[in-house]
This record gives structure tokens, sequence and C-alpha cells, in this order.
């Protein structure tokens, strides 16, 4: 990250010289983004940024930060997101014919699974022409543990960003 | 070009998960999940026999659900025989806790529902299947109706808002 310390005469000549980006901020509504993995409270914003990494997908299968094993989730205290997405760009100049797969579980108080391996939410292809953004949705939701996983023949290199919403409405 | 934004009256920042962009959420109430039980059920052919090992008919699996709009029920089944669930609701008294009345209301097919899955496979309910619930009582009653071996199902309810 990185900061600068301006004056408030050099702050006014920037505001000047970009008036419709400044208006343009003050006007957006948005929702608070932190990176919630591994948390061990529920942080109380709707939409939050589970998970971002890359790996290198192969003809193994891989989590979507690059792991190979099986028992390891991708994402954990996943309990209160009735929605998940799962946003990527894979790269390379080959048009993309990957293989994805969601998995969930759900583990006792102690952080424990119920039982070994997974219940498999989803398994299929994706497949778009060379650089394009991918998206998945998962509305199966309220699972405490899912595991995203990759492959593909023709190895790349994938950068995804999995995020959550807890649902709300409206007053 | 990164994202910068004016954070304090003089510092200009770059958009980043130690600064998030400020925003303002207006109107809007969150909907958490709750974990409610935790448990493993020895799944046998006794009748009317809920998720606690219990078989008095008028004993709860789980009170004080007013307030979740729907359960889910995930499970890790040990055992492959056909085992058959009934999910019983009611409402109480907000007072007294008591019920309205004895009995229940059934919220699925009176000659039960198949669960879902073989052995050594994950499953999950969705109580209800469809629509929203907010029923204050739930008993779960969980019966092997085929084959010959007993086994362990180890299972999770959240309450949903």
């Amino acid at each position: 990250m990185s900061a600068e310390r301006i004056t408030r005469r050099e702050m006014l000549k920037r505001l000047v010289i970009a008036p419709i980006g400044v208006a343009a901020l003050a006007a957006l509504e948005m929702q608070h983004a932190h990176a919630a993995t591994m948390q061990l409270y529920y942080e109380p914003y709707f939409v939050a940024v589970l998970c971002e990494g890359r790996t290198r997908c192969d003809t193994l299968w891989r989590s979507m930060v690059g792991d190979t094993l099986p028992l390891v989730p991708t994402v954990q205290h996943t309990t209160p997101y009735d929605r998940l997405w799962w946003m990527g760009y894979a790269l390379g100049s080959a048009p993309v014919d990957m293989n994805v797969r969601i998995l969930a579980r759900a583990v006792d108080r102690n952080g424990v699974p119920l039982g070994p391996g997974w219940r498999t939410l989803g398994q299929a292809t994706l497949q778009t022409p060379p650089l394009r953004w991918f998206r998945v949705e998962i509305p199966e939701g309220h699972w405490d543990e899912y595991r995203i996983e990759v492959r593909s023949a023709t190895p790349r290199l994938v950068y995804s960003r999995l995020i959550a919403s807890q649902g709300y409405w409206k007053e | 070009m990164p994202v910068r934004f004016l954070k304090n009256t003089s510092e200009i920042a770059d958009v980043s998960v130690e600064s998030p962009l400020p925003v303002a959420l207006t109107n809007a109430s969150l909907v958490p999940a709750d974990t409610l039980l935790v448990a493993t059920l020895g799944v046998n052919n006794t009748a009317n026999r809920d998720l606690l090992g219990s078989t008095t008919t008028e004993q709860p699996t789980l009170t004080g659900c007013g307030q979740y709009r729907k359960l889910i029920w995930t499970y890790f089944r040990q055992g492959a025989d056909a085992t058959t669930y009934w999910v019983y609701a009611r409402t109480t008294d907000p007072l007294s806790g008591e019920p309205l009345s004895t009995g229940w209301q059934l919220l699925t097919a009176s000659a039960g529902e198949t669960l879902p899955g073989g052995a050594n496979e994950w499953g999950r309910i969705d109580i209800p299947a469809t629509g929203d619930a907010y029923y204050d009582q739930y008993r779960i009653v969980v019966q092997r109706t085929g084959g010959s071996a007993n086994y362990d199902m180890t299972f999770k309810i959240v309450g949903v808002r």
C-alpha cells in the first residue's frame, strides 16, 4: 500500500483537475470489502472477499490457490454465506478448456469435518476464447468449508477471486 | 493505475485490503447463520426416534427456532441401507414456551422422505424444502427402513435467518 501526504493547497489543485472523479466517488454506494479468510468470528459484512489467489492449472486437480492436497479447504468459516461467486481469468493465447469442481463439507464445533471426503456441489468444463473472464455462481451456501479445484490439459495460469454474500433485505 | 481516494483530510491512499474504499451501507440488516446442533446418531430401525435418540413423540429435537426462516441439515452417513426421515414442526406460546397444542405439523410426506446418499457420503437437506419456516420447534425423525445394518450418521443443523 502506498500513501502520500499532501498539503491542502495540493489537494485543492487535484480536485480542480479531476472534479468528475471526485463527484463519482462521493456518489458511490458500495459494500465494505475485506479479505475474510480464516476469520474466527463473522464480520458484519454482506459481501466478503473470501480468497484471492492464482494457480498453475495443469492435469492435476489443484485448488484455486495451487495445492493438490484434497483434504485442505480453499476457504473456511463460510457458514453465514448463502451464495458464493468464483471469478477468474486464465492467461494464455489458447482457448480456455478447463475442468472445474466445487466441493463442500460441514465441520463440528471444533472445526473437525463431520466425515471424510467432500460433497461435490458441481463439476463442469469452462470453455471460453482466450484471455476472457469467467464467473461461476455457487448457489448452495451455508457449508462450513469449500474447496474449488481446476484442471486443464493445457497448462495455464489462472487468477481467481472468491466472494460470498450473506444475504440481506432492505428495510 | 490504482484507484486512489482521499483517506483523511490530507492523505491520498491507494485502495487495498488495508485501506478499503469507504462506503455507506444504509437500511439493510444482516442475515447470519447459527449452528444449532452437532451430534452423531446411531441410525437403526426404531420407529419415531429423533436425531437425539428420543422416542418421546412430544419432545422436540430443536426449540427456540422461531427466528430462522430455514434450517440446513448437513450430514455424513456411514451406511447405505435405505433410510427414511420425517420433519415435524410447531409453534409455541411466546411467553411460556409451551406448544400451542399437542401434536405436530408434518413438513414432509406422511410416508416420509428418503434420506439421500449412500455409504460414506455427504448429504444436505433444507428444512423446509421450499418457502420459509419460522416454526419454534422441530422434531426430526430418522429410521432405517431397509436392509439390516445399523450405521452412524454425524450431522449438523444450522439455522439461517
